[in-house]
């Protein structure tokens, strides 16, 4: 039994088509690349904030806190506090970010390209596409199974519905570029608000804090409060998160794709600083949303799958007229997080990846259909990889070892790229290479019988933490390894 | 209540601050649209998209 009325289909109808006519209203102003991809530079701090906040909560994301909610109680909103501090700090700081956007670069491969070259620009590049790509291909399925268990969908519509989405998505976003996402990711933004704020109301005066804090003491006791004495975290699961978080602070393509869009690097920073408590929101309100999942539902219910507590607890919790409110947040989530990571993926394709085939200038206008081309194709790709083609085994081992190679190797580069002058293009391959083995290493022991409990020992955490220490160890080693520039002779002196 | 007192806050303080957020960031949020859309149409005026290209990575 579910909630969701002819009432709410309304509500949601009216959202989408608010949301299509602003996203298609915008093209108009598109006259050359760099209106496309970073919205000529031209973004406020208001409309930065939206937007950021907008496109790193999708429905993903609203289902991964949940769950770590159900599964660690407070302790689970851990890693949203930590990149909340980041956040904030890199704001007050500028650490690495200014020099990132001082460059006024369209992407962070483009800014290594000016240190190490044009073979490392092209490296990365394939790098955050692949980390990129790969991360978003699970979007789609795992959106659409939080349609199908809140407002009860027949789940054989979902991969229809969900490519209907993602079209309405793709034709905005390939029109209008930059300038639609953030005029969208503006009207959700203030969708998804309304909901999370409405329902996590609804949610604590229905169930209650001291229903909620018996719940997770019951539970998990002091653990659930403090991950520190947590059974399953402790404080290698809290460094590993330091290291993760900040990483992805400074070197999350999406993210940092609002900061390169913003008119000016002060603006740019009140961006991060303004955004940061949000990445506190972002953990604890669906944490508490499975909190009460956990106080609400038995485990029969519940049955193995943890991730679809929450929605299975919100399609009775939640009543018709606020379902409509709930599913268009949870839908406009899920719009602003597919745009900007469709423009942001497509972007460094066509800046980095394709740099080397652009011997000479190209007009704007080829620029343009390059672009929404390559935008195009990635809706394809996301169709066919993470919907209609189901993908099989432990996806958030996989999405783990993904975001690590990218995060790793990518966050090494761009601090010892802004601060380190020793550093060069012998580090930086060594990073990358050394950035990608080290998680690839970790998930084949797991998967082999005979190193399975060794892995098993040395656990995702503290594998975690060694890549980022090796990753920075290959940075210098390697950079040391190269001649200096001093110690060979002016005419060999190359980048 | 009070033995989880931090967290009680820190739910507390992401209501409130969200809430406010959400209308504050609205009302900026629609003149920095305007503004934006602004400046590119009167950026564009000046430029075309034939124009000779400038340096597509600036």
């Amino acid at each position: 039994m579910n909630n969701f009325t002819w009432f709410d289909g309304s509500i949601v109808g009216l959202y989408l088509l608010a949301t299509m006519i602003a996203g298609i209203a915008v093209r108009k102003y598109v006259g050359n690349v760099e209106h496309f991809l970073i919205a000529g530079r031209e973004m406020n701090v208001y409309l930065g904030i939206a937007s950021l906040a907008a496109t790193e909560f999708g429905v993903v994301t609203c289902m991964y806190t949940a769950q770590n909610g159900y599964e660690f109680g407070f302790a689970g909103a851990t890693p949203g506090i930590i990149t909340a501090a980041a956040m904030y700090l890199v704001g007050v700081t500028g650490f690495c970010v200014k020099p990132l956007r001082d460059a006024r670069v369209i992407t962070i491969p483009e800014l290594f390209q000016k240190r190490f070259g044009d073979r490392i620009r092209w490296a990365s590049g394939v790098v955050i596409v692949l980390g990129g790509l790969l991360n978003m291909g699970v979007f789609l399925r795992t959106g659409g199974e939080f349609l199908v268990l809140v407002a009860g969908f027949d789940i054989k519509y979902l991969e229809i519905t969900m490519s209907v989405l993602l079209l309405s998505v793709a034709v905005y976003t390939i029109l209008g570029g930059m300038l639609s996402v953030l005029v969208t990711d503006f009207l959700q933004f203030v969708v998804m608000s309304a909901g999370l704020i409405i329902v996590t109301i609804l949610i604590l005066s229905q169930v209650g804090w001291s229903t909620l804090t018996s719940t997770v003491t019951a539970h998990y006791g002091a653990g659930g409060f403090n991950p520190f004495v947590h059974p399953k975290m402790g404080w290698p699961y809290v460094l590993f998160n330091v290291f993760l978080n900040l990483a992805a602070v400074l070197t999350w393509q999406t993210t940092i794709a609002r900061l390169l869009a913003a008119k000016d690097t002060p603006t740019g920073l009140k961006v991060y600083k303004g955004t940061s408590f949000f990445f506190v929101c972002r953990f604890l309100i669906p944490g508490i949303w499975g909190i009460a999942a956990l106080a609400a539902l038995s485990p029969a219910v519940v049955g193995g799958n943890t991730l679809q507590a929450m929605p299975k607890f919100l399609s009775t919790a939640v009543p018709s007229g606020l379902m409509g409110i709930l599913i268009a947040a949870m839908i406009a989530a899920d719009m602003s997080t597919d745009s900007s990571y469709m423009l942001t993926w497509g972007s460094v394709i066509y800046n980095d990846i394709l740099a080397p085939f652009r011997k000479t200038r190209w007009s704007e206008r080829r620029g343009l259909r390059w672009n929404r081309s390559i935008i195009a194709l990635i809706g394809v790709f996301l169709l066919f990889y993470g919907l209609w083609y189901p993908l099989k085994g432990d996806l958030w081992t996989y999405l783990g070892v993904t975001g690590t190679i990218y995060l790793s190797s990518m966050s090494v580069l761009l601090i010892a790229c802004s601060y380190w002058k020793r550093a060069n293009s012998w580090g930086a391959g060594a990073a990358i290479i050394v950035g990608a083995i080290i998680p690839t290493g970790f998930l084949v022991l797991e998967q082999l019988p005979s190193t399975r409990e060794a892995a098993a020992a040395i656990g995702p955490y503290f594998s975690g933490i060694a890549t980022y220490l090796l990753t920075g160890a290959a940075m210098v080693i390697g950079s040391l390894l190269k001649p200096s520039p001093s110690e060979i002779s002016p005419e060999r002196v190359s980048r | 209540m009070m033995e989880h007192w931090f967290w009680l806050l820190l739910t507390v303080a992401c209501v409130v601050w969200y809430s406010s957020v959400t209308i504050y960031v609205a009302v900026k949020g629609m003149r920095d649209i305007r503004t934006m859309l602004e400046n590119i149409a009167a950026g564009s005026r000046v430029g075309s998209a034939d124009d000779p290209p400038g340096d597509q990575s600036a």
